[in-house]
């Protein structure tokens, strides 16, 4: 379990905007997150809503290390896996195969890690003998069916992500949820920034909303769904 | 360095080293072609037009030429590393240090691929025979050069993610050094006056040193240990450098 | 796809020439100075190089240098920089439909653009020492070498953006190829060095014809008709070649970026 607290500090031109718009826009804030702090326990799945610029992929990075928060601090135990692009690494030149270890070694997995789940990976993808193939003849879709397989069969204890559970058509999308809930089933832990709300809802049972940086509602996630959508 | 950074390494080099040669003998020839057309230009501008007097001339290029290919190019390379991988520095959580050392480690890795044609040209052009202390001597030049150069891409690589110019700057800056490292003219043509700055040039200590163990089989102690000097001196900036400006490069790219 | 007048590609490129003085200079008088001092300081170690050292033996040699190193640098910066314009702006060539080709052009004209303003410092440079006073016929000699330069360099820009958007190591090796052509272009040595077997080639290069007509307008104040008219040939040979081969491949161009 882990929990944290963050502030970090957005450089950009706040100065040189005229104040009224400083004031509202959402580049102009000086912090891009404040206050927040959360405790995500063991097996529980937490899930961030907001809309766009209100600083959840920020949240992700300081989570995940990436960028350092200017006060607080974050704590995670276990391996943590991130899906905050898909296919970040892919090289188009290179057959789905050596993206596959190339990526798998991005995300932290040691090459007989990806050894051994080569085969779960490959058929979870639905990919076939494509994977031989370079990545420059597949499909967007096929792309992101094979990042996400990868990214579903990394040892993690931790998955952070962001914005990409909508993979492929619905039925693979079906099969991702169904995936994310095992997971949790096996007391992994989730933290999911989306949109989707229908996922958030099934894969996750707590959250917290993210306004302009801050906090602005917590607890259960049927609730804040509801509450953000409005009556 | 840990397991999993050199599997990494070895992964991204990979992939550069299929892309590069894109798995054929077509494509090693390819990428040798480049230093040798380079040596084979400046062989015909400088022994033939500007008369340079010099036994062996094409020998002195190409003995210096590949190392100092392996050095521009890989610094040059690794300043745009971060640029180039950006959505892995901000979307992964990945050791930032590997990825300007791969830059350099790809360009080592032609350099080695490079080194039976040289050692051929060596003894078909110029009539050399092969020497039982490059078992030594090349190795260590190779650590030598590898301590030197990846301090310094490191820090030109973080340093271009808050200046860009950087890696502009670098690009020229090698192609004056280029003249200013007697690449293509021995020291002994530089007069008297200037000769000391020249020598005060660890590149010059670097190069000489690869043409000293490939025409006459010997090191120059000196010269060697200016280098080593350098090399520490360079690994200790680049170290705080990097502990001070690596963690804020997520935020900048 | 948006129908394109050509004030609109023009107002585009102006746009561009724009972000461009941006970016280079950075708004600063001292950014100026900066780019082009790297670009002197590049002739002084050439000088140093090839004068103090191998010890050429020619009287206005930097003058020389000078002369020469800014058109070129404006060619082979345009050329390079032009090899990547469609790969890196992928997404706006899907917009533009066929007026793509307007991109490479505004690399080029961002280089003219840098050379035009380092004008004047060149221009001092060489007056000053009073060997090779400034003369009035400058005033329509540099105008008209201009716009032969970038009628010459253009169809080279057109070609290496497509060239490398089939094939990306173009950029690469074309850095390298403008390296070797700088030497076998006499760009650092007069061409009176080459051994007489070899001059002929050297004659038949049309960048040393272009470079040359710098050189001659500088240093003599003079216009150099043949070497000008050689140029202006090669100039529009290739203008024709990369024109067909343009109307032949830029449809594709959308799909292969």
């Amino acid at each position: 379990m882990w929990k944290s607290y963050s502030g970090k500090r957005v450089g950009l031109k706040t100065l040189l905007l005229r104040p009224e718009v400083a004031r509202t826009s959402r580049y102009a804030r000086r912090w891009a997150l404040q206050g927040v702090s959360f405790k995500v326990s063991r097996g529980q799945g937490f899930g961030v809503l907001g809309a766009n610029g209100m600083g959840k992929t920020t949240l992700l990075s300081v989570l995940l290390g990436i960028v350092l928060p200017e006060r607080g601090s974050v704590s995670i135990q276990g391996r943590v896996a991130s899906l905050l692009e898909l296919g970040a690494g892919f090289h188009p030149e290179l057959s789905g195969r050596d993206n596959v270890f190339l990526y798998g070694s991005i995300l932290g997995m040691r090459l007989h890690e990806v050894e051994e789940r080569y085969r779960a990976i490959v058929e979870f993808s639905e990919l076939g003998d494509a994977v031989e193939e370079p990545l420059r003849t597949y499909s967007n879709g096929m792309v992101t069916r094979l990042g996400f397989s990868l990214i579903a069969h990394a040892p993690a204890d931790v998955f952070l992500i962001d914005e990409v559970l909508a993979v492929g058509d619905a039925r693979f999308q079906e099969k991702c949820r169904r995936h994310l809930q095992e997971f949790r089933r096996r007391n992994g832990t989730l933290v999911i920034v989306s949109h989707d709300m229908k996922a958030l809802a099934e894969v996750c049972d707590e959250g917290i909303r993210l306004e302009m940086g801050e906090v602005t509602d917590a607890g259960p996630i049927g609730d804040i769904i509801g509450r953000y959508q409005g009556p | 360095m840990s397991a999993h950074s050199l599997e990494l390494l070895y992964l991204l080099v990979r992939k550069d080293l299929k892309v590069r040669y894109k798995s054929s003998v077509l494509g090693y020839l390819w990428a040798l072609a480049n230093p040798f057309a380079f040596a084979l230009v400046y062989w015909v501008a400088f022994k033939y037009i500007m008369r340079v007097q010099m036994e062996n001339y094409s020998l002195y290029l190409i003995t210096g030429i590949f190392p100092w290919v392996w050095l521009s190019s890989g610094i040059t390379q690794a300043t745009r590393s971060y640029q180039n991988n950006a959505s892995l520095v901000k979307k992964v959580r990945i050791p930032r240090a590997i990825l300007p050392l791969s830059s350099v480690a790809q360009e080592m890795a032609h350099f080695l691929f490079a080194l039976p044609v040289i050692v051929a040209f060596l003894m078909f052009a110029g009539g050399f025979e092969l020497r039982a202390s490059w078992l030594w001597q090349l190795p260590l030049l190779l650590a030598v050069q590898l301590a030197f150069v990846y301090p310094v891409a490191l820090m030109f690589a973080v340093g271009n993610v808050y200046v860009h110019d950087i890696e502009h700057l670098v690009g020229l800056a090698f192609a004056m050094l280029f003249f200013l490292t007697p690449m293509v003219y021995p020291i002994s043509m530089v007069p008297e006056g200037l000769r000391r700055w020249f020598e005060l040039n660890p590149l010059h200590a670097l190069m000489d040193s690869w043409r000293g163990a490939f025409l006459s089989g010997t090191l120059d102690g000196a010269k060697l240990g200016y280098a080593i000097a350098c090399a520490a001196v360079f690994g200790a900036v680049a170290w705080l450098c990097y502990r001070r400006f690596a963690p804020r490069i997520g935020e900048l790219l | 796809m948006i129908e394109r007048s050509p004030w609109q590609l023009l107002e585009f490129l102006y746009l561009l020439a724009r972000m461009e003085l941006k970016a280079r200079y950075k708004g600063r008088f001292l950014g100026y100075l900066g780019a082009v001092g790297l670009i002197f300081a590049l002739a002084f170690v050439f000088w140093i190089a090839f004068k103090v050292i191998m010890g050429i033996d020619l009287p206005n040699y930097s003058v020389y240098l000078v002369a020469g190193l800014f058109p070129w640098a404006w060619m082979s910066m345009g050329v390079v920089s032009a090899s990547r314009s469609f790969v890196a702006n992928a997404g706006l060539i899907k917009e533009m439909g066929l007026a793509h080709a307007i991109l490479p052009l505004s690399n080029v004209v961002q280089e003219m653009m840098h050379f035009a303003l380092a004008l004047p410092l060149i221009v001092a440079w060489v007056a000053i020492p009073g060997d090779y006073p400034p003369a009035w016929s400058w005033l329509w000699q540099i105008p008209l070498l201009m716009a032969l330069q970038l009628v010459f360099v253009y169809p080279l820009a057109l070609a290496a953006a497509l060239a490398n958007a089939y094939v990306r190591d173009i950029e690469y090796w074309l850095g390298i190829g403008f390296v070797l052509l700088f030497f076998a272009t006499p760009m650092v040595y007069p061409v009176s060095m080459v051994p007489e077997g070899l001059a002929r080639y050297f004659e038949l290069n049309p960048f040393h014809a272009l470079m040359e007509c710098w050189r001659t307008v500088f240093i003599e104040s003079r216009f150099d008709a043949t070497h000008a008219a050689y140029a202006a040939t090669f100039a529009a040979v290739e203008g024709i070649v990369v024109w067909l081969l343009y109307r032949r491949l830029a449809p594709r161009v959308g799909e292969v970026v």
